[in-house]
């Protein structure tokens, strides 16, 4: 998604990302970054909840005017109501996605090879 | 406050993240704003897989599925008018129930209608977009920069938008 945020920046729009990643961001160099510390797919927030959608809109608002430099991050000062635990379970698939089932096994082979050497 | 971006993140997907190290390419792409919010028209996009129920396809995670390291580039307009119950997500990455209850934690068309309605930003456009933000293992974006991504960028040129705000899932 940084990838297309560069795209559409050069193609004469200003663009923000709102992020639970900034680290991906950095790393793809995103022109301007709102960094909100909330689980994957919840970029805005809970369901039904509009004061707290519309809360990091209008800090989305205030980073695109505020940010002049690209590559510029900005971090939101809001934090998620629930626990950790309960966040990572809310948004992760109910089964495990295909690279992730391919994956691991062969990913935990590697990292055992790698502690005992 | 400094967000951390593996705080939601287990163990081993954050790993394959710290995996794909990478520099930015410079120069970053720089758009400046040319006027104030609230002359200013606004699109958005998710790549969180959200396709119009009945008259779109969902994106192709059957074939995922077959070939766990491919991911489906295409994209969905979704037009601003669209109601909850004509929504549908297809992301294996993700759980869509929330979004399948309220879309505006991810794209929120109705929220920032009501921005515009309060004269704090200029227009929505007509048009919003959604991609499925898993593009393969390792990550292939070529498809999104070369093509979608342009095409998305001339359309929304041609609708008069000044500003975009992307949502990853």
């Amino acid at each position: 998604m940084p990838v297309l945020a560069r795209t559409l920046e050069a193609a004469g729009l200003s663009t923000l990302l709102i992020t639970p990643m900034p680290y991906w961001a950095e790393r793809v160099g995103t022109p301007r970054t709102l960094a909100v510390e909330y689980p994957f797919g919840h970029a805005l927030g809970l369901p039904g909840e509009p004061a707290m959608q519309q809360q990091i809109l209008a800090e989305a608002f205030e980073a695109l005017e505020k940010i002049k430099d690209p590559g510029t991050v900005m971090h939101s000062p809001q934090q998620w109501p629930g626990s950790v635990e309960q966040a990572i379970q809310l948004w992760q698939p109910l089964e495990p996605s295909p690279i992730i089932t391919a994956l691991t096994p062969k990913f935990r082979e590697m990292l055992r090879k790698r502690r005992k050497t | 406050m400094t967000v951390d971006s593996f705080k939601f993140l287990p163990r081993i997907i954050a790993t394959f993240y710290k995996m794909n190290e990478r520099e930015p390419q410079y120069p970053i792409p720089w758009t400046p704003l040319k006027q104030p919010l609230h002359a200013m028209k606004f699109a958005l996009v998710t790549s969180g897989g959200l396709y119009c129920k009945g008259t779109q396809d969902p994106f192709d995670i059957e074939r995922e599925k077959n070939n766990p390291t491919w991911g489906d580039p295409s994209y969905r307009v979704i037009p601003v008018d669209i109601q909850q119950q004509d929504l549908a997500v297809s992301h294996l990455h993700l759980n869509t129930s929330d979004i399948e209850v309220d879309f505006n934690i991810l794209l929120p068309i109705q929220r920032i209608q009501e921005f515009a309605q309060q004269g704090r930003i200029g227009a929505v456009a007509d048009e919003h977009y959604a991609l499925m933000g898993y593009q393969g293992f390792p990550p292939d974006s070529h498809t999104w920069e070369s093509e979608y991504g342009p095409k998305i960028a001339r359309a929304m040129l041609n609708e008069g938008v000044h500003a975009v705000l992307l949502t990853p899932a």
